[in-house]
């Protein structure tokens, strides 16, 4: 199933997928990608009652969505893929899962990060994520929403970013 | 009394707090709460604190409580869910109006927290009309 979307976002499933980037993008399925959610099933049953109906919603272990993306068993649809994290995402690829592009959408403040743009917040380890996408040739563009500020994630920006953690 | 929180994205909860105040007077227990730069952990803990926070903090007895939510399938709606979607104590409603804030204030000493949340639901779609010719 190609992924028309992979996106970088710690609130995961919300308006900004469901209502912005859904009808752009026409996703058949959502693959939530995330651990901590997919060994709860109250959590996943929380986040997979948000989605309109019409789509399809898979919550899935980091591994077990790589493991599912690789074999490439999830059906001709058009999938959007969601992390939590920049390092969830580096580990998706990490494991061979094919994504040329990363959309990062949204990670909020929380103590040690700091603003790397104004939607983005991030710590060591996510620059360090983010620079093993970049070195695995994925291009890495921030933007919240369809039509909204997009920017390139470069190195000169994880430098910039770096210098000031 | 039963209490309520108007979780909401932006600041449509604050506005419909005030306007609720503007209408009926200053309002006991008829908190808001906006999602704005907020991560879902962060949002799901200053919904636990308001929680905590009601007239019976610190005892035994549970405080009713209404969680009124602007948009079904939102962040907000998320985070209220995985905090307290499961306490039969918290209703959480989606789909906030002034309509049903201001059904709240009006009947929530009369009501038990179920018969509440029907009235409110029932209020809030009642005010969804077409005007005009």
């Amino acid at each position: 199933m190609p992924v028309v979307l992979a996106r970088i976002d710690d609130r995961l499933i919300h308006g900004q997928v469901t209502a912005g980037w859904s009808p752009r993008v026409r996703p058949t399925h959502i693959i939530l990608a995330n651990n901590d959610v997919a060994a709860d099933a109250w959590q996943s049953r929380v986040y997979t009652s948000s989605v309109p109906p019409g789509i399809e919603t898979s919550v899935l272990s980091i591994a077990a969505a790589a493991a599912a993306l690789n074999r490439g068993d999830c059906g001709n649809g058009r999938a959007i893929l969601l992390t939590a994290s920049p390092g969830e995402m580096a580990e998706l690829v990490r494991a061979g899962v094919p994504l040329a592009r990363i959309n990062l959408g949204g990670v909020h403040y929380k103590a040690g990060r700091i603003e790397m743009l104004p939607w983005v917040y991030v710590d060591a380890q996510d620059v360090v994520a983010l620079r093993r996408l970049l070195d695995a040739g994925v291009e890495v563009n921030a933007q919240q929403v369809p039509g909204g500020r997009e920017v390139d994630v470069d190195e000169a920006l994880l430098a910039r970013t770096e210098g000031r953690l | 009394m039963i209490r309520a929180l108007v979780m909401t994205h932006g600041r449509i909860g604050q506005e419909l707090v005030g306007v609720v105040e503007m209408i009926l007077g200053p309002i006991e227990g008829l908190e808001f709460l906006s999602n704005h730069g907020l991560s879902g952990d962060d949002l799901q803990e200053k919904v636990g604190q308001w929680l905590k926070a009601g007239p019976a903090a610190g005892g035994d007895e549970a405080v009713p409580s209404m969680i009124f939510i602007d948009d079904f399938g939102g962040s907000c709606g998320v985070a209220a869910q995985l905090c307290c979607g499961q306490n039969r104590d918290v209703a959480i409603v989606s789909g906030v109006n002034l309509a049903m804030l201001l059904g709240f204030v009006t009947w929530r000493e009369d009501s038990d927290l179920d018969g509440l949340v029907r009235q409110i639901v029932q209020k809030g779609r009642e005010s969804i009309v077409r005007l005009g010719t």
